[in-house]
C-alpha cells in the first residue's frame, strides 16, 4: 500500500514538474504541423542564433575537454602543495551565480571595465559580441569534463601508466595508448554534459550578449526574444529544437553509464 | 655483477623508508627481498626499477650507474602485484606492447609473442582481454610482457600477493622454470618466508629500511645473526645462556651449540641462542635423551596440523633463559614432532617431559638482555618506561628485569646489559657496575627517546670490535644514523691526525664488512672526551656507544660527557683487553 | 621537507599543471578578481546603500524565500522519488530515474518558458488552479516552482547514491530488535541519511539563489514584487551602473562562497560517518 502511495506521488509529482512542461513545448512547437515547424526556421535571425549557439559549443567543447584533460592528469597523478585549492578553484564556476558569471566579464572587459579602454583603443569588441558570449560560456562549463575525470582517475591509479613506463613506452604513448583508452567513457560523459550546458547557456550569455538579433543572440536568448515578442510559435520551435538536445543528451549519458557500468550522479 | 646498490637510502617526509643499502646480485641469479610489510622492499625494487627516486647513493645495472636514469630507459622488466594488465588490450597486444613501442616489424612481435606465451603455457590465449583470464594466468601475461623486450633484469613485486594458495603454488613453479630456462637476472619482492625459501639462490631480509642479512636460505634458517631473521624466518626458540671458557650452558646445564663468534672476553656473559622448534628433543625420562638436557617441563598446549605435532610447554627449571618465542607466548618453549615421533610417545596436556636441545644456534649479537639497577623498584619502573628502553627491549623481543641494589649501595652485576639512571654520579655507579663484572652499562633517564644519531667512539683500539659490534646490534633495531668518530688536535698536518684518519676509514670498512654496517665519520678537531663532549652537543639527539678497556678511563671519560651534556644516554661497552 | 613535491616516473606535471592554473587564474582568478575589486573600489556608505536599498532587500527576500521554499519542497518529494526509484520495481523506472537528470540537461530558458505555459492562467494546470484564486505565472509561487524543478535533480541524486548504500541488514537488524516500521524510519533509517539530506538541500538552495534563465520567463519582473537578485544585477547593468552591479554581484558572489563552504563540511561529515561506521 505505501509502495503504491509513494510510487504515485513521485509519478504526480515529477509529471506536474517535468513530464508536463516537457510535452507543453513539443505539443506547442507541432500544433500547426511539420511544415510550420520547419517554417519557423526559416527566419533568418533564428538561422543566426542556431549558427551561434554551433559555433559557440565548437569552440568551447574541445577547449574545455583539454583543459579538463590536463587538469585531471595533473590532479589525479600527482602530490603538490596547493592541490586542494587548485580542486575548489575548478569547483567554482558551478557555485557562481550564471548572471555573475557573466557580470565578471562585463567589469573586465566591458567599457568601463579593466580592458575595456584598451579594448576600445585596438577596437576589438569582446562585450556585446561573439568572444564574450565564447568566453563566459567557457567560465560556465569548464569544470563540466575535470570533474567527471578527476574521480575516475583517481579510481584507476597508476599502476597501468607505470607499467607501461617500465616497458619503454614514453609520455605520449602512454597517454594515448594507455590511460586514453580507460577514460574514453568517462570522457565522453564529461564532453556530453559540457556540450549540453554549453549550448543551453542563459545567465552568463545574456548578460554579455547585448541580445543583438541575428549577430549576437544564442538559441537560447533568441527564445526569450521570440517569446517578448508574442512570437510562440517560434519560441516554442526553438525550444523544442533545445529540448531534443537535451534529450540526445540524456540517452546518450544512459548508454554511457550502462557501459561504465557505475551509478553516476 | 648484474645490480648493484651502493648505501642506497630513500626517505619520505624526512624518514628513511630505505636505510643505506648495499648490495649486489650476481647474473643470473634468484635473489629474493623478504621483509614485513612497512620494511621497505617494494620501496627498493621500484628503486632499482626507476620508479621512485632515491635520495642517496647508486644504483648500477651491468656495470653501468643508472641512478639518474628515467624508468624509461632502463629497460628492466618489471612484474606489479595487480598485474596491471592493459585491460582495454588484448594478450596478445599486452605483450607487444613493449615491441610496439620499440618500433619492431609485426612479424617478429608476432614471433616472440608465440615465443613468450609458450614460456609461460599460456598458447592460443591471444586473442582473450584480460578480465577473461583468472588471476594466475593473468599474472603469467605479466610476466610474459615483462620479459619481452629482452631485459637483462626481472623485478616481481609481491607478484602472487592477489591470489589463492593453491594457484600460488602453481605459479611459483612456473617462475622458478622460467628463470632458470633463461637465466635472467631476477629479483622478487614477498613477505612470505616459505615462498623465499623455495624460490631463492639467496635471500635478502629487510626490516626498518635496513638490509639485515644477506644469505642461502639454509645458512639463513640455520645460522641467522639477528634476532629479527631468526624469529622472522620460521618459529624460534630464543633462550639466554651464558657462555664461558669452557662452552655454552644453560643455567647450569651445559648445551651444544653452533657459535659463530668466539666468546668475546676472558669473562663468562649471556648471549642470545635460537632454538628452532624441530630440534627440541622430547623424552619420559633425562636419561633417554639423545641429546644435551635443558631441563623438564609440561605440556600445556598441543595442535594437530597434518604433517606435525605442535606443542607448547613450559619450563620448570630454567625458566629464566626463556625468552620471547617468535610467536609471543611468553616463558613458553614451542616443539614440533613429527607423527612417528608422537605415535611412539603419546602425550597429553599436562604432562611432564624431559626436553633436550638436537641443535642450537648462537647469534652473534652481543646485546642480550636488560636488568636495571635502581635504588628502588619504582626508580626501576620509570626508568623501564623510558621510550629508548621500552622500543629497544620491543624490538629485540628481549627482557627487562629489575633489580634493586643491595642494602649496602653496592650493585649486583647481573648478566646482560645494565641499565642505570644518567643522574649525578653515574660515572661512579657505572664504573662499580663494571667492576662487579657487567660487560656493558647503557645510562638513560626516564625521558630519553630514540636517538637520531648512534655515535661509536672508542678510548682504547682494544674495544673497537665490541664496540661496533654492539653499535650495529643497536641500529638493527633503532632507525637512526650511525656515525663512527674519531679526535684528533685540529690544524695541524701531523701524523696523528693522518693516523686518527686512516683509523677512521679502516673502521668504517671493518663496519662494512663484518656487520653490513654502513656509517659516517667525523674527524673531531680537539684532544679526546673534551672534544668528543663538544661535538656531541652540537647533535639533535645523540646516543654515544662508548667503548673502553680500561675502567679507570672510562670514568674520566664518562665523567667529563655527563658534565658537557648531562642526560644524554650512553652505552659503555667495557671489553678486558688481552694481558 | 613536506613542502617538496615526490618526483614521479609518470610525466607531464610541468605542462598540465601550467596550462590549468593559467586557464584558471585567466579565466577564474582574474575576473572575479575585478569584481571584488569593482566592489572594494566603492564608498563604503555608497556599497551599503546599493545593497540595502529596499529594493535590492526585497530581491533578496524573494531569491531566499523561494529558493528556501522549493529546496524545502524538494527534500520532501525528492526523497519520495529517490525512495521510490531505490526501493521499489515498478515499470518505467528505469526511464524515470534516466528523467531525473532532465532539468541538469534541458537549457533554463525551455524549462522557464515551458513552465510558464504550463502554469499561465490558460496553461494544463494553470486553467485549473486560476479558479481556485491561485496565481502560479507571473507570481512568486512560479518562482518557487522553477526553482523546484532546478533543484530536484541534486536533492535526488545525492539522497540515492546514499539510500543504495545504506546496509539493508541495519532495518532487519531493528526489526530483529522489535522496532515498527516508522521507527525503524525515523530513528535507523533517516539519521543515517542526514548528511546526503542536508548535502542535497544546501546543493538545489545554492542553485536556487543564483538561477536566472528560468526565472526571467515566469515571474513577471515586477520591482518589489517578482524580482529576483540575479535579474536587479542584470537591470544595474542595463542602467550602464557598473559599480552598483558589482556591490550586488559581491553579495551573491560572498553568498556562494558561504555555500561552497557550507557543502564541503557536509560531504565531509557524511564521509566521516560513513567511514567511521565502516571501519573500527
Amino acid at each position: 500500500m505505501t509502495r503504491i502511495i509513494l510510487i504515485l506521488v513521485s509519478l504526480l509529482f515529477l509529471s506536474a514538474l517535468l513530464f508536463a512542461p516537457l510535452a507543453v513545448v513539443f505539443a506547442s512547437a507541432f500544433e500547426n504541423g511539420l511544415g510550420a515547424w520547419f517554417q519557423s526556421f526559416t527566419d533568418s535571425d533564428t538561422g543566426a542564433a542556431i549558427r551561434l549557439t554551433l559555433l559557440t559549443a565548437a569552440i568551447v567543447v574541445p577547449l574545455n575537454t583539454l583543459f579538463g584533460v590536463c587538469a585531471a592528469w595533473c590532479i589525479a597523478k600527482f602530490e603538490f602543495p596547493g592541490k586542494s585549492m587548485l580542486i575548489t578553484l575548478i569547483d567554482l564556476p558551478m557555485a557562481v551565480s550564471p548572471v555573475v558569471s557573466g557580470l565578471i566579464y562585463v567589469l573586465l572587459f566591458g567599457a568601463q571595465g579593466w580592458f575595456g579602454a584598451w579594448l576600445q583603443e585596438h577596437d576589438i569588441s569582446i562585450i556585446f559580441a561573439v568572444p564574450g558570449i565564447v568566453i563566459a560560456t567557457m567560465f560556465v562549463t569548464f569544470p563540466y569534463v575535470a570533474r567527471e575525470l578527476i574521480p575516475l582517475m583517481q579510481q584507476l591509479g597508476n599502476d597501468e601508466e607505470e607499467a607501461a613506463i617500465t616497458l619503454g613506452a614514453g609520455g605520449w604513448f602512454t597517454f594515448f595508448h594507455v590511460t586514453l583508452p580507460r577514460i574514453r567513457w568517462g570522457l565522453l560523459y564529461g564532453v556530453i554534459l559540457c556540450n549540453a550546458r554549453a549550448m543551453g547557456e542563459f545567465g552568463a550569455v545574456s548578460v554579455v550578449s547585448g541580445h543583438i538579433r541575428g549577430l549576437t543572440n544564442t538559441m537560447p536568448l533568441h527564445i526569450e526574444a521570440l517569446y517578448q515578442d508574442y512570437s510562440m510559435s517560434g519560441a516554442f520551435a526553438v525550444a523544442s529544437l533545445l529540448s531534443l538536445l537535451a534529450v540526445v543528451t540524456l540517452i546518450i549519458k544512459t548508454l554511457l553509464e550502462w557501459r561504465m557500468g557505475v551509478h553516476h550522479r | 655483477m648484474s645490480i648493484t646498490l651502493e648505501q642506497v637510502t630513500k626517505r619520505y617526509q624526512g624518514q628513511p623508508v630505505v636505510n643505506d643499502v648495499s648490495l649486489t646480485v650476481a647474473e643470473g641469479e634468484f635473489f629474493v627481498l623478504l621483509g614485513p610489510s612497512g620494511s621497505g622492499k617494494s620501496t627498493l625494487l621500484r628503486a632499482i626499477a626507476g620508479l621512485v627516486d632515491i635520495d642517496d647513493g647508486t644504483i648500477a645495472l651491468h656495470g653501468s650507474d643508472v641512478t639518474h636514469v628515467g624508468a624509461r630507459q632502463r629497460g628492466v622488466g618489471f612484474v606489479f602485484q595487480h598485474y596491471a594488465l592493459f585491460r582495454h588490450l588484448t594478450i596478445a597486444d599486452n605483450i607487444e606492447f613493449a615491441l610496439r613501442v620499440r618500433r619492431m616489424k609485426a612479424a617478429d612481435r608476432r614471433e616472440r609473442r608465440k615465443e613468450l606465451l609458450k614460456l609461460v603455457a599460456l598458447e592460443g590465449m591471444d586473442e582473450r582481454l584480460p578480465a577473461q583470464l583468472s588471476g594466475g594466468q593473468q599474472q603469467r601475461v605479466a610476466v610474459a610482457r615483462a620479459l619481452a623486450h629482452k631485459p637483462q633484469v626481472l623485478l616481481l613485486d609481491e607478484p602472487f600477493g592477489a591470489l589463492d594458495a593453491k594457484i600460488r603454488e602453481e605459479l611459483r613453479w612456473t617462475i622458478r622454470r622460467v628463470q632458470r630456462e633463461l637465466g635472467i637476472t631476477t629479483v622478487l619482492v614477498t613477505h612470505d618466508q616459505e615462498e623465499a625459501f623455495a624460490l631463492a639462490d639467496r635471500i635478502g631480509v629487510m626490516n626498518l629500511g635496513r638490509l639485515l642479512e644477506v644469505g642461502a636460505p639454509r645458512d639463513l634458517y640455520a645460522r641467522p645473526t639477528t634476532r629479527f631473521v631468526a624469529t622472522f624466518l620460521g618459529a624460534a626458540n630464543l633462550l639466554l645462556a651464558l657462555q664461558g671458557a669452557e662452552g655454552i650452558r644453560l643455567g647450569t646445564t651445559p648445551v651444544d651449540a653452533t657459535v659463530r663468534t668466539p666468546a668475546l672476553t676472558g669473562r663468562e656473559h649471556e648471549v642470545v641462542t635460537v632454538l628452532r622448534p624441530e630440534e627440541v628433543e622430547m623424552a619420559a625420562e633425562r636419561e633417554q635423551l639423545t641429546t644435551s638436557y635443558m631441563g623438564r617441563a609440561t605440556v600445556e598446549e598441543l595442535q594437530f596440523t597434518g604433517a606435525l605435532e605442535r606443542l607448547r610447554l613450559k619450563l620448570l627449571d630454567n625458566q629464566h633463559a626463556v625468552q620471547t618465542t617468535g610467536n609471543g607466548a611468553e616463558g613458553r618453549i614451542e616443539a614440533t614432532r613429527l607423527q612417528s615421533e608422537r605415535r611412539a610417545m603419546p602425550l597429553a596436556v599436562g604432562a611432564v617431559v624431559a626436553l633436550g636441545a638436537r641443535r642450537m644456534h648462537v647469534l652473534p649479537t652481543p646485546l642480550s638482555s636488560f636488568s636495571i639497577h635502581a635504588a628502588d623498584e619504582a626508580a626501576a619502573q620509570l626508568l623501564a618506561q623510558a621510550p629508548l628502553l621500552e622500543t629497544l627491549a620491543g624490538r629485540m623481543k628481549t627482557r627487562v628485569a629489575t633489580c634493586a641494589d643491595a642494602s649496602d649501595g653496592a650493585p649486583n652485576a647481573r648478566p646482560g646489559v645494565a641499565v642505570i639512571e644518567g643522574s649525578d654520579g653515574a660515572a661512579l655507579r657505572a664504573v662499580q657496575l663494571l667492576r662487579a663484572g657487567a660487560n656493558e652499562v647503557l645510562l638513560l633517564s626516564p625521558s630519553t627517546t630514540l636517538p637520531e644519531q648512534i655515535c661509536m667512539f672508542w678510548l682504547d683500539d682494544a674495544a673497537r670490535h665490541a664496540t661496533m659490534a654492539v653499535t650495529a646490534s643497536l641500529l638493527r633495531h633503532l632507525p637512526a644514523e650511525a656515525v663512527c668518530v674519531a679526535t684528533a688536535p685540529a690544524g695541524r698536518r701531523d701524523a696523528k691526525r693522518a693516523n686518527a684518519l686512516r683509523a677512521l676509514l679502516d673502521a668504517r670498512s671493518e663496519a662494512r664488512a663484518a656487520h653490513a654496517l654502513e656509517t659516517r665519520t667525523e674527524l673531531v678537531p680537539g684532544e679526546g672526551p673534551q672534544a668528543l663532549g663538544e661535538y656531541l652537543a652540537g647533535l639533535s639527539a645523540p646516543l654515544l656507544v662508548l667503548g673502553t678497556a680500561d675502567i679507570t678511563t672510562a670514568e674520566a671519560a664518562l665523567g667529563a660527557l655527563l658534565a658537557r651534556r648531562p642526560g644524554m644516554p650512553v652505552l659503555v661497552v667495557y671489553r678486558e683487553s688481552a694481558r | 621537507m613536506g613542502l617538496r613535491r615526490e618526483r614521479s616516473v609518470i610525466p607531464g606535471f610541468g605542462i598540465t599543471f601550467g596550462f590549468t592554473s593559467f586557464f584558471l587564474c585567466a579565466l577564474v582568478l582574474l575576473p572575479l578578481t575585478a569584481l571584488v575589486m569593482k566592489g572594494a573600489g566603492m564608498d563604503w556608505q555608497r556599497f551599503v546603500a546599493v545593497v540595502t536599498d529596499p529594493r535590492a532587500l526585497a530581491s533578496y527576500r524573494l531569491s531566499f524565500g523561494a529558493s528556501l521554499m522549493a529546496a524545502a519542497i524538494n527534500i520532501v518529494f525528492g526523497f519520495i522519488v529517490a525512495w521510490t526509484l531505490v526501493r521499489y520495481r515498478f515499470p518505467g523506472r528505469r526511464f524515470i530515474d534516466a528523467m531525473i537528470d532532465m532539468p541538469f540537461a534541458l537549457p533554463t530558458a525551455v524549462s522557464g518558458l515551458a513552465l510558464t505555459a504550463v502554469f499561465a492562467g490558460n496553461g494544463w494546470i494553470g486553467q485549473y488552479l486560476e479558479p481556485l484564486g491561485i496565481k502560479v505565472a507571473y507570481a512568486p509561487l512560479g518562482i518557487t516552482i522553477a526553482l523546484t524543478l532546478i533543484g530536484m535533480p541534486f536533492v535526488v541524486r545525492t539522497v540515492q547514491p546514499a539510500l543504495e548504500e545504506l546496509p539493508k541488514d541495519v532495518e532487519e537488524a531493528a526489526a530483529t530488535l522489535g522496532a515498527g516500521p516508522a521507527y525503524t524510519f525515523f530513528r535507523v533509517i533517516l539519521p543515517a541519511l542526514l548528511p546526503a539530506i542536508l548535502t542535497g538541500f544546501t546543493l538545489a538552495f545554492a542553485r536556487g539563489v543564483g538561477e536566472y534563465g528560468s526565472i526571467t520567463f515566469i515571474a513577471g519582473n515586477i520591482p518589489m514584487e517578482t524580482e529576483i537578485t540575479p535579474l536587479l544585477i542584470v537591470i544595474r547593468l542595463d542602467e550602464y551602473d557598473y559599480a552598483a552591479a558589482a556591490a550586488i554581484g559581491c553579495v551573491m558572489l560572498a553568498i556562494s562562497f558561504v555555500m561552497l563552504f557550507a557543502i564541503n563540511l557536509l560531504q565531509a561529515w557524511g564521509r566521516r560517518r560513513i567511514s567511521g561506521a565502516g571501519r573500527r
